[in-house]
């Protein structure tokens, strides 16, 4: 029973964080400077064109009745049509999406499978030249802007190297196994810049809470029972330092975003990011509306998936 | 500086025996003894210096010039951009901009996430819908939502500074609250409840010194942040068009094509991003561990 109870409030917290996410982004669309009509229809159009065009999008009701009608839409799946290309929001987004989660994931299992390890070298050779390092090289990344670092491995792997190809995220005119291979040419760049910005914080957050828990008494008791060091480092130690780092990717998603924006504009990915950015320029409410949406929804998702980790990690959370 | 540092004495200090340093001092003196601390206090005062400065250090970049894009010289020593005007200028004024935002954004938020978390934490009803609150907008997207506003009300340095302000507030009051939900139920507070009814002078008096610590901590991080986020949006021409900063710099490096082969043009503003966050950064981790004795040496 209190499994359920766990499940339903958890699907609650999550549809409350969708639904808080499209409000806001509403909100904010209608409330501040900038008339969703103006980008429809230009004022040089006789008003009757004006008039059909503004019924067509739906411009013409009042706003309450706007907002209604856009959260029954989107339960239902619809999330309009795009104002400046005249398709449905669903197809520019989908077109874009698979860049983006593309990007943000392989940035992420990189920083985890880099991060880890490199926390643990820190906390076991602790106070010595090693630890000393890491932590130099961790704080100096937390303190990196994601453009600099972006434009640094541009400049060295793409210009003066020719390693890389330097922007977009395919070559055209490349079919079946070579498209592929370009895919993942383009990938390298924009996923070591956005995982080097982020891989300070996982390593330092890593050594930390695994030297609190070499120092706990049930580390210490294991190697009083005569286990190896290793083993009770990896087996016993680690398990319960995984346990903040898993909560922090939680907590890093919305800043992994916002560094997609910024890697997708210095590369010129057509992700995500960079399609928000572009509909914000050219007023394009509908696309935004739908964009903030599906952020919301990955945020929800990722969280989830973190919870089932941690409860993997640490089964107390489980019946808790 | 000083002022920061000798805030977490406020609490108690008039109780501790004459033979022990108040808390401020043996953090003073713990701190000194951490040379990074110390530089990177050193290198934030001098680019507050630079910001305060900056018209006597450089001209402001305004001029057009005849040499356009050459490598750093002894004429131009950051080099030119790509309409001929000097990268040091830029550079120089850029600081000014940055410390701007940094300071104002970090103030409000700041001010505004301590208010939140106290008053939740005081006032155990409010806090579930403080909590719910600080939650959902930690999950919001924040550039992009940064992009959205700044884009709709337009780019000035005003409208950054509230931008940046307006998405840093959850994380402060996500820390002050933790330290504040401590603070609350000690005895002390308690006895306070007896001698009072008064919940505002409880706060000032009690809470808030207890809290101090995990703020200036907080104002350093989120300036730090602040710093990036309105870099992140000069970079995407979000930025005040009238007013240089590190962010416009790179920014009109991408647009004039320049930013691959003209290296100083990324590599100066970059320097200085890297130098002030990186100098907060550490400042705030030496001033955490000079506070904490478990990690004090001696």
């Amino acid at each position: 029973m209190s499994r359920l109870l766990f499940v339903l409030r958890r699907a609650g917290r999550a549809l409350l964080t969708i639904w808080f996410a499209v409000t806001v982004t509403f909100v904010l669309l209608r409330v501040l400077p900038g008339d969703p009509a103006q980008a429809v229809a230009s004022t040089t159009m006789t008003a009757s064109m004006r008039a059909a065009l503004l019924t067509q999008y739906g411009l013409d009701k009042p706003v309450i009745v706007q907002y209604g009608l856009y959260l029954w839409q989107m339960v239902h799946g619809n999330l309009g049509i795009s104002f400046t290309q005249s398709i449905p929001v669903m197809q520019v987004l989908a077109a874009r999406l698979p860049w983006t989660l593309l990007l943000t994931l392989t940035a992420l299992v990189l920083t985890v499978a880099v991060g880890i390890p490199l926390g643990v070298v820190a906390a076991t050779s602790q106070g010595r030249f090693l630890d000393r390092l890491v932590q130099v090289v961790g704080v100096t990344g937390q303190s990196i802007f994601v453009p600099s670092i972006g434009v640094l491995l541009l400049f060295v792997f793409g210009l003066m190297l020719h390693w890389l190809p330097i922007g977009g995220a395919y070559s055209d005119g490349s079919y079946g196994g070579a498209w592929y291979l370009s895919v993942g040419q383009h990938l390298v760049l924009p996923a070591l810049s956005l995982m080097l910005v982020q891989l300070g914080s996982y390593v330092l957050t890593m050594r930390s809470t695994l030297i609190d828990a070499l120092g706990e008494d049930y580390t210490v008791l294991a190697r009083a029972n005569g286990l190896p060091y290793r083993r009770v480092l990896w087996k016993h130690a680690l398990r319960n330092a995984l346990l903040p780092t898993t909560t922090l990717i939680g907590l890093q998603l919305g800043f992994l975003v916002g560094g997609a924006v910024l890697t997708e504009t210095v590369f010129a990915y057509p992700g995500i990011g960079r399609g928000i950015y572009e509909a914000v320029t050219q007023l394009d409410y509908p696309v935004l509306q739908g964009a903030f949406l599906l952020l919301a929804v990955t945020v929800v998702v990722a969280n989830m998936v973190t919870d089932i980790i941690y409860g993997y990690l640490d089964p107390r959370v489980k019946t808790a | 500086m000083t002022e920061l540092i000798a805030a977490p004495a406020v609490q108690g200090a008039e109780h501790v025996a004459s033979e022990q340093p108040r808390p401020a001092v043996a953090t003073w003196r713990s701190f000194r003894r951490e040379p990074l601390g110390v530089i990177a206090m050193v290198v934030l005062a001098a680019l507050v210096f630079v910001a305060l400065a900056a018209p006597l250090l450089a001209h402001e970049p305004a001029s057009y010039g005849q040499a356009v894009l050459r490598a750093p010289s002894a004429a131009h020593i950051f080099g030119t951009d790509s309409l001929g005007r000097d990268v040091y200028s830029e550079v120089v004024w850029g600081t000014r901009q940055s410390m701007l935002v940094a300071v104002s954004a970090s103030f409000i938020a700041i001010a505004f996430g301590t208010l939140i978390a106290v008053v939740g934490a005081y006032f155990r009803r409010l806090d579930a819908v403080v909590s719910i609150i600080v939650d959902l907008t930690l999950s919001l997207p924040v550039l992009p939502l940064m992009i959205l506003v700044a884009a709709l009300v337009g780019p000035s340095t005003g409208t950054i500074i509230v931008v940046v302000a307006a998405f840093s507030w959850p994380e402060v009051t996500r820390i002050v609250r933790a330290q504040a939900l401590t603070v609350v139920n000690l005895p002390y507070v308690d006895a306070a409840r007896l001698m009072t009814t008064s919940p505002v002078w409880i706060i000032v008096r009690h809470v808030l010194p207890a809290v101090t610590p995990v703020i200036v901590v907080s104002v350093v991080v989120t300036a730090s942040r602040a710093v990036l986020s309105a870099a992140g949006l000069a970079f995407l021409g979000l930025g005040d068009p009238n007013v240089w900063s590190w962010g416009r710099i790179l920014f009109e490096a991408q647009q004039s094509g320049a930013m691959s082969s003209a290296w100083w043009l990324t590599l100066f503003p970059s320097l200085a991003i890297l130098v002030l966050v990186l100098s907060a950064t550490l400042l705030a981790i030496s001033y955490n561990d000079a506070r904490n004795p478990r990690l004090r040496r001696r």
